[in-house]
């Protein structure tokens, strides 16, 4: 695999309880890209991204993440490879009985338990400087907003320096502003530490704001891999249509009644 | 054919429709429906939706629905409406008894086999702590020693003292008949330290502490916390299970000696107030028959039982799947698997112990 790849999947087949989700999925992600996986409701985005980053066993199909494969043979894939990712969950998963700093500490405290203290507590306060919450390092996830709670996401995802960051609908149910302003931090991250990204959504405004590439899903097969211009001029009329804000047609059937009418 | 004429009001309330639908019908007995709608004012969703139900249970049976003196305006919107097709149920695929009971079987058999291999990761990890110590969260685990172990304290004292009191003076009432209110102590001691005082310590804390691991962990399952500890390679077992493994280990022993001893003071209360037993008899009495072989039954068997308390509620958290409803299915689950477990155990090693 070339170095300059950061992510490549190839025929992916992924489903649970029996039931196929996803079929013969494949992507390239190249460093330093924010590629964008977006979809209707329903069409396999989240069940791609649990299996790209471990959480759930692809049926069929390779993945590949920073040069090396997603292995399930020896049980959960390894540690190693996990440690050099971030994923920045949809609600932020921040451990609730933890304040904001002991949950960015958490995998450094876990994974590297000889680091004095002092160091870890330094590295956590830079890092919630960074994602602007440096006040919030003593406070409990449930006193935090939903978008103060997706930033601390992001300090924790972000606090091993990974070479590749993963986020599920990161504005998904904030208000545009709060949306926008997160949107802008990641764009500044990638700037700032060059960071690849993999970005789950189906807000359009983040789409506009972050894309570099898209791949969009339609009942569970990539419909369009390419560019947002690229997408809008010559993609498939689906992939028109979501973007120009077009609801899919109504597949409703109705039936009138013809009720007995009388005057008298 | 006989026709039911009836006046509609001027708004079709979910009221209206339940006190006069039933009525209507029976009235109709059979014949034809005619609505007189010069009084109806607006056509709602809950009006048409009626209106059609009306119209094809009648039509069903060949009779008519006639809708009268409407106005032009409501005639214009009756005409615009279309409702969705009927669907018919979908026809429930019960599967046959005995398929049942094999899929009952066969997820028995996985939650043993997930616990089993919960109890060797936990045997695992705690043997590596102590090669390593520094990876061994120990603040978590006395955190975890109050939460689950410390703070059921009074709760098993309370419960322990009224057991003994109950069971001193059924006993002695009985011994009293053969002048044997001597072996109140030792009846009491050997009951308490080997078999009560365990067991009614395991059952309080299967209601209590199990409950309330499998309450947390499910729900940190439901919001993703789990999923962003495997995301971030941090193993679940380490994180979640050992602090908590270890806290049971650690604490059931000691609520269980508490027990017994609040027990056998109790039965010394009851010999001091109602058969005139001396304190010295009582503990004299008591020395002779609580052996050291006794004393190590009780610890097998209260940390036996702290491991199926930890094991049992920790995998059913982890493996719960859902929302909230699940939450609340995997508690009740522990809470009966965890008493039902218990007290097997408890046969079992009565049997191991006293054959």
């Amino acid at each position: 695999m070339s170095t300059a790849l950061k992510l490549t999947v190839d025929g992916l087949k992924a489903g649970y309880d029996g039931k196929v989700v996803l079929e013969d999925v494949s992507m390239r992600v190249a460093a330093g890209e924010i590629r964008i996986i977006l979809g209707a409701s329903g069409c396999g985005k989240s069940t791609l991204l649990k299996n790209i980053i471990g959480l759930e066993r692809p049926l069929a199909g390779t993945i590949e993440i920073l040069g090396s494969k997603v292995d399930w043979s020896q049980g959960r894939p390894s540690n190693d490879l996990m440690r050099r990712i971030g994923v920045l969950f949809q609600a932020g998963a921040l451990l609730s009985s933890l304040t904001v700093g002991e949950n960015v500490a958490l995998p450094l405290r876990i994974h590297n338990p000889g680091l004095p203290m002092a160091v870890v507590d330094q590295l956590v306060r830079l890092k919630l400087e960074q994602v602007k919450m440096g006040h919030a390092y003593d406070k409990l996830p449930s006193e935090l907003s939903g978008g103060m709670r997706k930033r601390a996401g992001l300090a924790r995802s972000l606090v091993t320096d990974p070479e590749l960051l993963f986020c599920d609908e990161p504005s998904a149910g904030l208000d545009p502003v709060t949306s926008r302003g997160l949107d802008d931090l990641l764009l500044e991250l990638r700037e700032s530490l060059g960071i690849t990204m993999v970005v789950v959504t189906h807000e359009l405004d983040s789409i506009r704001t972050l894309c570099d590439r898209m791949t969009f899903l339609s009942q569970g097969k990539v419909v369009f891999d390419g560019g947002l211009d690229q997408a809008e001029a010559n993609g498939p009329q689906e992939v028109k249509d979501f973007l120009a804000r077009k609801p899919e047609e109504s597949k409703h059937t109705g039936r009138t009644v013809a009720f007995n009418l009388e005057d008298g | 054919m006989k026709v039911q004429e009836v006046e509609l009001p001027e708004e079709i309330t979910p009221d209206w429709v339940s006190r006069e639908h039933a009525r209507l019908m029976a009235d109709a007995k059979g014949g034809e429906i005619k609505l007189d709608c010069h009084r109806l004012r607006k056509l709602d969703a809950l009006s048409l939706a009626w209106l059609a139900h009306l119209q094809d249970t009648l039509e069903k049976s060949g009779r008519r629905l006639i809708l009268s003196r409407l106005s032009p305006e409501l005639k214009k919107d009756l005409a615009k409406v279309t409702l969705p097709e009927p669907v018919a149920p979908a026809p429930k695929d019960e599967p046959a008894l005995s398929l049942r009971l094999g899929e009952g079987a066969a997820k028995f058999l996985v939650e043993i086999r997930d616990t089993l291999v919960l109890l060797s990761e936990s045997l695992y990890w705690s043997t590596a702590a102590l090669f390593r110590p520094k990876t061994m969260l120990r603040e978590d685990v006395i955190i975890q020693m109050v939460r689950l172990g410390s703070n059921a304290l009074p709760i098993v004292l309370l419960l322990s003292t009224l057991i003994g009191f109950t069971l001193a003076l059924q006993s002695g009432i009985q011994l009293q008949k053969f002048g044997a209110t001597v072996f109140l102590a030792s009846g009491m001691g050997i009951s308490m330290v080997t078999e009560i005082g365990p067991l009614m310590t395991a059952v309080i804390l299967a209601g209590r502490s199990g409950s309330s691991i499998t309450a947390e962990i499910s729900t940190m399952v439901v919001q993703e916390e789990v999923g962003a500890l495997h995301a971030m390679a941090i193993n679940p077992v380490h994180f979640l299970v050992l602090p908590r493994f270890w806290a049971m280990s650690l604490t059931m022993p000691l609520l269980t000696i508490c027990s017994a001893v609040s027990g056998i003071l109790a039965g010394l209360m009851v010999g001091l107030m109602f058969f005139r037993l001396s304190p010295v008899s009582y503990l004299h009495e008591l020395r002779d028959a609580v052996t050291i072989n006794y004393l190590i039954q009780a610890l097998i068997k209260s940390l036996t039982f702290a491991w199926i308390i930890a094991l049992v509620a920790i995998n059913k958290g982890m493996n719960v799947r859902g929302g909230a409803d699940a939450v609340g299915k995997a508690t009740t689950s522990c809470v009966v698997t965890c008493i039902f477990t218990i007290i097997m155990a408890d046969a079992v090693f009565s049997f191991i112990f006293y054959y």
